[in-house]
């Protein structure tokens, strides 16, 4: 599966950049991720809960960087796997200054999926890897906001990154939402709106008989 | 010869059983003390295993044993092959590499078993597999076949020079010769990937080892249960008399379940005795997608030459096939495919050469047309591009090239699947043709309907295709008929039953012979208790090996009957009718004896028996046929095709079908309505997916689509009877017809529905989105 895509940050690059280098807030940026530790330089391994429509589970992984070149660019490399199957990735980042406090990311990688992950979440997994990326730089957004607020005023980081269950729900949205872009399920609302309204009229007329 | 039973529409024997649940499925085994295993497969298509610690799962509490290949010592051993390789066709390269029970090295496609955890229920043994840690070192995994052949790419067997699993070439005339004199030359490449069989009921294992008998009962859904038998014993260290295999109701079986053996076929009956509990397992749909073999992958780059007329003057082909990770079934599908390339159609010259190519995927093995569909997509799409570009009607060019009726039998000229010539018994093939035309309308449709409805702008196509399918191969079946003191009859037959309605059709054929009721004919497959010599059930074999032997046997049983009979009432043989379950002097009806009566007399507690004779009315033989008859029949169809979604309505479809003597045509419609919707899912749903690294994309029935009752339309049927020479029945199978030819059918309808695009569809199987890409690639390249 190829990733691709970019983001806009409201933050300067190097602050940017190190926020993505610690790891603390680096696993809130990573929903599901139960820890994250430096195990060393470039290396971390972790505990990540990953769930995929009707598949989930927890991961175990180890994330490694490299090819690093502050505050321009790395390469990310994933491997992970549990009950669920297997995850391998490796992606590319790059960061580019756009004017004196907006940064824009650039990333594009390659995820090989395996096992259930793949067979029975295949149809999900676009949206939800998608969902996930996007949620996940959000996050980090705000992380980078709230460094670059407190730095302005000297008072000590404000941030409470958002929880598992606030990632889930907006993974399920963002899957919703594309659901309902599509043609056939406003039909079936349509009819089950109907149906309900026929199940209604049935039961007031049968009660007042 | 007018006939009482054979050829009436008689209601299934079975139907009562299997409609009120009362018939006996795998799954319905329960035997007190019974354990129950659960696998832990391989996420990775091709990985090293480095370590496996099973110590937490076996600290389960309610886990009763796991295995894994190291624990099982000596008796960890890949394979048995199933089929050897041909010995009669030279320059065959053949490297054969067998499925293990469980994976001791290498990891060589996704769904491999590396563990099996046996617990007190299911759930104990699903969640203790989840407490095995193993690890896996991923490998680089190959699934393309092209890719799979290149010098550099990783190999699915270390100790082979390549993938190259195995090659033939097969030569008839001389091709290159004819090429330079040829009018047309069609030249393609032809792309199949694979489906599966889907059967409604996944496989599933119980053994029960009884210590004190030293005797091992297997419930297996197998196609073969003697040949299961016969393997479990040798491994086992058993004699055979110790193994007895049942294969009773299955709900389906379409060619996976003739896979011999399947790891957990060996391991469910070995961890029995092991344990000395009863063990079953049943395959949940999950396993079914990666521990069930598929079929149909290859890749044809094919070429055809042909005079102006149309004639076929030869045709060259060089293919590559997908075994997957192992090849335990031989060159069956390849050959088959190759075998059927000529299809009915009279080749003089012919170049095949096949490439077997082990990948990183399932394992694939014949499922219901068995390498034969691929051979007829070859032959019926090279002939509709042919009649394209020569301005021929697709109807004419295939009268043009049909074997025609006084050369039958016809020698095609190359080894079939049975390693023996390939020969066509008998057939008449234009009437079929011509039948199938006239009941889908052909010459209204396209003259009159077709163009009127284009004008209104609706995409409406007719599709019209032929098959040959060669059927009922030996070596042989058997069957015992005994009657018993009741007048019933009880038959024992060797092969299995996976629907086909044998209980029936079977029966038509012995209560033709013995004048009896068909509900009054008993009849056992699939049990090695009660007849232990056979194969089983494939290559549409039932009714032409099957049904002989139990015509024979019955012909016995009556020859004994009428000899007891002459004595008893008196009367010469020659002037006695066996009718109603009974004999009578045919002038002289109250002069008679019912045959429960005398079966008793056949078995008499005291007095003599004459020496020489035997006891009862009972007799066993065996048929076997010199080679295998050849069915044919014609599918035509009218397709609507939504534009927008690509989805398509059948409007009518057709099938016409030549299998010799029909036993029962009800059975035989259920059958070619049954192939067809399989048909249907192979043309147009149905296709696994692979990612580039062997993964499997759609590995459930929600993301897998089998065609339901709404994309299965009503058949109509035809019949003609050319009836095979080589059984006194005259029957040809027809198991396999109404799948074989759909693909072919679906890619001629589909391009005729679609005239405006100029389509060649060179790939099977569609989809809509698929017809939907090969649209847009169509207008892009305009």
């Amino acid at each position: 599966m190829k990733i691709e895509g970019e983001y806009l940050f409201n933050g300067p690059r190097a602050e940017l950049w190190e926020v993505i280098r610690d790891p603390e807030i680096l696993a809130t940026a990573l929903p599901g991720t139960k820890s994250l530790d430096k195990v060393g330089e470039n290396e971390y391994v972790g505990e990540m809960n990953v769930r995929v429509g009707p598949v989930g589970g927890l991961f175990s992984g180890r994330l490694t960087v490299s090819n690093e070149v502050p505050p321009e660019s790395l390469t990310l490399s994933v491997e992970g796997k549990g009950s669920p199957g297997f995850l391998n990735g490796m992606g590319n980042v790059i960061l580019d200054e756009q004017g004196e406090d907006k940064t824009l990311m650039k990333y594009e990688g390659d995820v090989q999926v395996g096992g259930k992950l793949a067979s029975v979440g295949q149809r999900l997994l676009d949206t939800a890897s998608k969902s996930t990326i996007r949620q996940g730089l959000e996050a980090l957004d705000m992380a980078l906001q709230a460094r670059v607020a407190a730095k302005a005023e000297g008072k000590e980081v404000e941030y409470t990154p958002p929880s598992e269950s606030e990632f889930v729900a907006g993974v399920a949205k963002d899957m919703a939402r594309q659901a309902l872009s599509s043609r056939t399920v406003w039909i079936v609302i349509g009819v089950v709106v109907i149906i309900a309204i026929l199940v209604v009229y049935w039961i007031s007329a049968g009660s007042g008989s | 010869m007018t006939h009482k039973y054979i050829g009436k529409r008689i209601q299934r024997n079975e139907d009562p059983r299997l409609l009120t649940g009362q018939a006996l499925f795998v799954d319905d085994v329960n035997i007190p003390g019974m354990l129950h295993a659960a696998f832990l497969r391989s996420d990775y298509a091709h990985a090293r295993l480095k370590s496996i610690d099973v110590s937490a799962a076996r600290e389960r509490p309610g886990v009763v044993a796991v295995f894994t290949a190291e624990d099982m010592g000596a008796d960890w051993k890949p394979g048995p092959p199933l089929v050897s390789p041909p010995p009669t066709v030279k320059d065959v390269t053949f490297f054969s590499r067998t499925q293990v029970p469980l994976v001791k090295d290498k990891v060589r496609h996704a769904g491999e078993a590396i563990a099996v955890v046996v617990a007190e229920s299911r759930y104990i043994a699903e969640d203790a597999v989840e407490d095995i840690q193993v690890d896996l070192e991923p490998l680089e995994a190959v699934a393309d076949l092209e890719k799979a052949m290149r010098p550099d790419s990783v190999r699915v067997h270390d100790d082979l020079d390549s993938n190259l699993a195995a090659h033939i070439v097969q030569v008839k005339g001389d091709y290159d010769k004819i090429r330079g004199e040829a009018d047309l030359l069609i030249k393609r490449r032809i792309v199949i990937d694979r489906g599966a069989a889907a059967a409604m009921e996944n496989r599933g294992i119980v053994a029960n080892w009884d210590v004190k008998s030293q005797h091992l009962t297997v419930w297996d859904t197998t196609q073969a249960p003697i040949p299961i038998r016969n393997g479990l014993a040798t491994r086992l260290g058993l004699s055979a008399h110790q193994v007895r295999v049942i294969a009773p109701f299955l709900g389906g079986g379409f060619g996976p379940k003739m896979m011999m053996f399947y790891p957990e076929e060996m391991l469910i009956p070995w961890l029995a005795i092991k344990l000395g509990r009863p063990v079953k397992w049943i395959e949940d749909r999950r396993e079914n997608f990666y521990a069930t073999t598929q079929e149909r992958a290859q890749i044809h780059d094919v070429e055809m030459a042909l005079t102006r007329e149309g004639r076929i003057l030869g045709i060259h082909d060089t293919f590559l096939h997908d075994t997957g990770a192992y090849d335990p079934y031989g060159l069956t599908i390849p050959l088959n495919t190759q075998s059927h390339m000529m299809s009915g159609y009279d080749v003089a010259n012919f170049y095949s050469e096949i490439k077997v190519v082990f990948t990183n995927k399932i394992i694939t093995t014949p499922i219901r047309g068995a390498g034969r569909p691929q051979g007829i997509y070859i032959a019926e799409r090279l002939l509709d591009i042919a009649a394209k570009e020569l301005g021929l009607d697709p109807i004419e060019i295939r009268k043009l090239n049909f074997i025609p009726p006084e050369a039958f039998p016809y020698e095609h000229k190359i080894i079939d699947q049975a390693f023996a010539p390939l020969i066509l018994d008998s057939g008449n093939y234009r009437p079929v043709l011509e039948k199938a035309a006239v009941l889908i309308g052909y010459d209204q449709f396209v003259n009159e309907e077709q163009p009127r409805l284009r004008a209104e702008g609706r995409h409406i196509g007719i599709g019209i295709v032929s098959f040959i399918e060669t059927t009922g191969v030996g070596p042989y079946e058997g069957a015992r008929i005994t009657v018993q003191t009741d007048g019933k009859i009880n038959v024992a037959t060797g092969v299995g039953t996976q629907g086909q309605g044998h209980f029936t059709s079977f029966a038509q054929v012995v209560a033709e012979q013995l004048g009896v009721a068909v509900k009054d004919v008993h009849l056992v497959t699939g049990d090695t208790a009660e007849f232990h010599w056979g194969t089983g059930t494939f290559a549409s074999r039932g009714s032409v090996v099957a049904g002989n032997a139990i015509n024979a046997s019955a012909a016995g049983v009556r020859k004994k009957i009428l000899k007891l009979a002459s004595e008893v009432l008196k009367a010469p043989e020659d002037e006695l009718e066996l009718e109603n379950g009974q004999v009578r002097v045919a002038d002289i009806p109250q002069q008679s004896i019912s045959l429960g009566e005398l079966a008793a007399l056949a078995n008499p507690l005291r007095g003599a028996v004459e020496p020489g004779t035997e006891p009862g009315l009972e007799a066993t033989a065996y048929f076997g046929p010199k080679y295998g008859a050849a069915a044919f029949g014609t599918h035509a169809m009218i397709l609507e095709v939504d534009p927008e979604t690509m989805m398509v309505e059948i409007k009518r479809y057709v099938v016409v079908e030549d299998c010799g003597t029909v036993l029962n045509p009800m059975i035989l419609e259920g059958q070619i309505h049954g192939g067809v919707a399989m048909g249907i899912g192979n043309a147009y749903y149905e296709k696994l997916v692979y990612d580039d690294n062997a993964q499997l994309l759609n590995a459930s029935l929600a993301d897998y689509l089998i065609p339901t009752a709404s994309e299965v339309p009503r058949i109509v049927i035809g019949h003609e009877e050319t009836r095979s020479p080589l059984n006194p029945l005259g029957t040809k199978g027809v198991g396999e017809a109404g799948t074989i030819p759909v693909p072919a059918l679906f890619a001629q309808a589909l391009e005729n529905a679609l005239a405006e695009y100029n389509l060649e569809i060179l790939e099977t199987p569609l989809s809509p989105n698929r017809l939907f890409e090969l649209i847009q690639d169509k207008e892009k390249s305009r």
